[in-house]
């Protein structure tokens, strides 16, 4: 009985607690010239938590980096972080709760892309600006689209065209056999659609001999393996990543698959480093924002490893680069308000780490390459593992990569 | 036999092996102790991350030695875990049992994030094994051997200790009358902390055995306990050769799905366990538990 009294008063004090924060005005810095907050929800637990690990300590930087040289507008900032656990309604609690009860300014993350459409329409809700910077569906910004949303990673459609263009100039215009594997869920249904529409789009004259959708975390895929192996493409375009992808190339090894079947899949430093010298020399990677390759980034790879002790992961520096435009957003809009913020940033052309980066207007997606190169056999000689060949490396324009803002607004029927 | 056909039953018995060992532990303490324990995947994780860590890029004997170290450290943590913990829920109800294995599972889970961070590892198969082996023009990995040798191994010691061994009958009897059997002398105690570190040994074996296949990573805990339990809610809870078929039938059932119905194949081990315990409550082989 004393229980129950207990357990409903704080049934009631909660009650109380969300009806007032309902009420109050939205999300505003402290008053003076305390901190302003940012909120990181991401996934930081389970298979998929390296991804948004990573993300957290890039966003992490970042906001120290931006402190060392004064704050923004007057005000340090801080991160609060929380875990989605790969959960849409998570994802959504943690924005909720971060947006009333922390007053966060701007939300970053999340790892999936299902968890980000849950979150979209309610940082929309609220007026709050949030930056995909890991997650990339392209129906994010384009049925889901908010003005408060921005997408500053390579979308779906960017990622699997950089790998459709690679693809065509290997195959030089012959008949190619192709199988497809991917996760169980909308990004990787999404992801395949996107590389054979490509394929299309770029003439390839290719043959669909398999294709298979594990789901996603399987720890034996022996069985989806066996019918690609029996297939016996030429090519396999690989949509997994993290783990997935680990658990993919110890097993396909197994089958011998690298023999005879060139792979295209994410092969980023992540995967790379897990994998060691069991990385599957001269596939086919592709990686959002390799540390490696892109141009001006040394000084910040040397932080991010002093720091950290170990190099940066594309989802770090894209991570990094969120925040940065979204502190450029509230330094131009002199302000910490969504509406401003976003208006400043449409169009905008943002200094970053790795260059200036514009922001589309009509979809606030980054105008940002996506990057290709064959996995190298040796480790680099300058980072100690093993990453892609040098002389492989190809950076596919956004410009011939993404839909223009028309296709995007057909998108949005 | 067709080649695709040799490979997936390859394929099935590897992947039934590495099932049959996780769950034979999990099995065998809900046997002698009528305990569910949560935390037995955290023992399986803990055996995979001992094993990158302790192989290191050792493909030869050092392999080998650590599969043995990454087991013997995790049944001594085993050990460890049941005479600080679980001997003193064991008069506790089910749910105080539960609440308690889940909360050494998060323990474990966070341990685990502090020790080796939240990145992917792997290790190298032993080099005897890495290649592939071809029989009757199907091609599959030669590791599979290795984990499907591993699963009849341990099927076999367990057989002889249970079936065959003054131990055995200790153990069945320490079920239907602890009291008894403790008045006759024998050692309540101990023997349920040695069972208990029994259940963890496997546990940490299938891990060990299972990492040159797999991305070893936090998470690997909270997937292989949900299969483990299916496996012996089939098989029937406390029968070690019911997880043996229950191994069997998820396996096979994982594999027709993926070749019949892709898009259901995961769901196909789920009805699976419905079909069973719709027909038989209580599992292919186990016996039902007598309401007093």
């Amino acid at each position: 009985m004393r229980h129950a009294r207990i357990l409903s008063a704080m049934a009631a004090a909660s009650l109380i607690a969300g009806v007032a924060a309902c009420g109050s005005s939205g999300p505003s810095p402290s008053a003076g010239r305390g901190p302003v907050t940012i909120g990181e929800s991401t996934t930081l637990s389970g298979a998929i938590a390296e991804l948004g690990q990573s993300g957290l300590q890039g966003v992490q930087l970042a906001v120290a980096d931006i402190n060392a040289h004064g704050g923004l507008l007057g005000h340090k900032v801080k991160v609060v972080s929380a875990d989605d656990a790969a959960t849409p309604a998570t994802g959504a609690s943690n924005v909720r709760s971060m947006i009333l009860n922390d007053h966060a300014v701007a939300i970053f993350g999340p790892v999936s892309s299902a968890v980000a459409a849950a979150e979209e329409p309610l940082a929309a809700e609220y007026k709050v600006p949030i930056f995909f910077h890991t997650s990339n569906d392209i129906n994010l910004m384009g049925k889901g689209f908010t003005k408060y949303a921005f997408q500053v990673v390579p979308n779906t459609v960017m990622e699997s065209r950089a790998a459709a263009d690679y693809l065509a100039k290997q195959s030089g215009g012959k008949p190619i056999t192709i199988a497809t594997f991917a996760p169980a869920y909308s990004f990787g249904y999404d992801t395949v659609s996107g590389f054979l529409t490509a394929l299309k789009d770029l003439h390839v004259h290719y043959k669909l001999v398999a294709q298979e959708f594990p789901p996603l975390e399987a720890p034996n895929i022996s069985a989806y393996l066996s019918k690609i192996v029996t297939a016996r493409p030429q090519y396999l375009f690989n949509a997994q990543f993290g783990g997935d992808l680990v658990t993919f190339t110890k097993q396909a090894a197994g089958y011998g698959l690298f023999a005879k079947t060139k792979v295209i899949a994410m092969y980023d430093s992540p995967v790379l480093e897990a994998l060691g010298s069991s990385a599957p020399a001269s596939a086919i990677g592709f990686d959002r924002a390799p540390f490696w390759a892109i141009p001006g980034l040394g000084a910040f790879n040397r932080e991010f490893h002093a720091r950290y002790g170990a190099w940066p992961s594309e989802w770090a520096i894209l991570a990094y680069t969120a925040v940065q435009t979204w502190a450029y957003g509230v330094k131009r809009a002199h302000s910490f308000g969504g509406d401003a913020v976003s208006a400043a940033l449409a169009g905008a052309t943002v200094p970053t780490i790795r260059g200036d980066i514009t922001i589309r207007a009509c979809d606030h997606q980054a105008e940002i390459p996506e990057y290709v190169g064959v996995v190298a056999s040796k480790p680099d000689p300058s980072y100690g593992e093993i990453l892609w060949d040098p002389s492989s490396l190809f950076a596919a324009p956004f410009a011939t990569i993404d839909l223009s803002c028309a296709q995007v607004e057909a998108l949005r029927g | 036999m067709m080649p695709t056909a040799i490979i997936d039953t390859v394929g099935v018995l590897s992947t039934a092996g590495a099932l049959f060992i996780v769950s034979a532990g999990l099995t065998l303490v809900f046997g002698a102790m009528r305990l569910i324990n949560i935390a037995h995947g955290s023992f399986y994780m803990y055996g995979a991350f001992l094993l990158t860590t302790i192989a290191g890029a050792g493909t030869g004997l050092r392999f080998w030695l650590a599969v043995v170290a990454a087991t013997i450290v995790v049944a001594l943590i085993g050990a460890a875990v049941e005479l600080v913990i679980m001997r003193r829920v064991y008069d506790s109800e089910h749910l105080t049992q539960l609440i308690a294995t889940f909360g050494l599972f998060l323990i474990f889970a966070d341990l685990a994030l502090h020790f080796w961070g939240d990145n992917s590892r792997t290790a190298n198969p032993p080099a005897a094994f890495a290649g592939q082996v071809a029989i009757g023009g199907a091609v599959f990995p030669a590791y599979d051997l290795v984990v499907i040798a591993a699963a009849v191994a341990v099927g076999l010691g367990l057989w002889v200790l249970l079936q065959r061994s003054g131990l055995g009958w200790r153990i069945r009897a320490a079920v239907e009358d602890p009291e008894t059997l403790q008045a006759g002398g024998t050692n309540l105690p101990l023997l349920r902390t040695g069972m208990f570190t029994m259940g963890a040994l496997l546990a940490g074996l299938s891990g060990a055995i299972v990492a040159p296949q797999v991305a070893v990573a936090p998470g690997m805990d909270s997937s292989i306990v949900v299969a483990a339990f299916i496996v012996a809610i089939i098989g029937g809870l406390g029968s070690v050769p019911g997880a043996a078929l229950g191994a069997l039938i998820i396996g096979a059932a994982e594999t027709i799905g993926t070749i019949v119905a892709p898009t259901w194949a995961s769901s196909f081990i789920y009805l699976a366990m419905i079909a069973v315990l719709v027909a038989r409550p209580s599992g292919l082989l186990g016996i039902p538990e007598r309401r007093q």
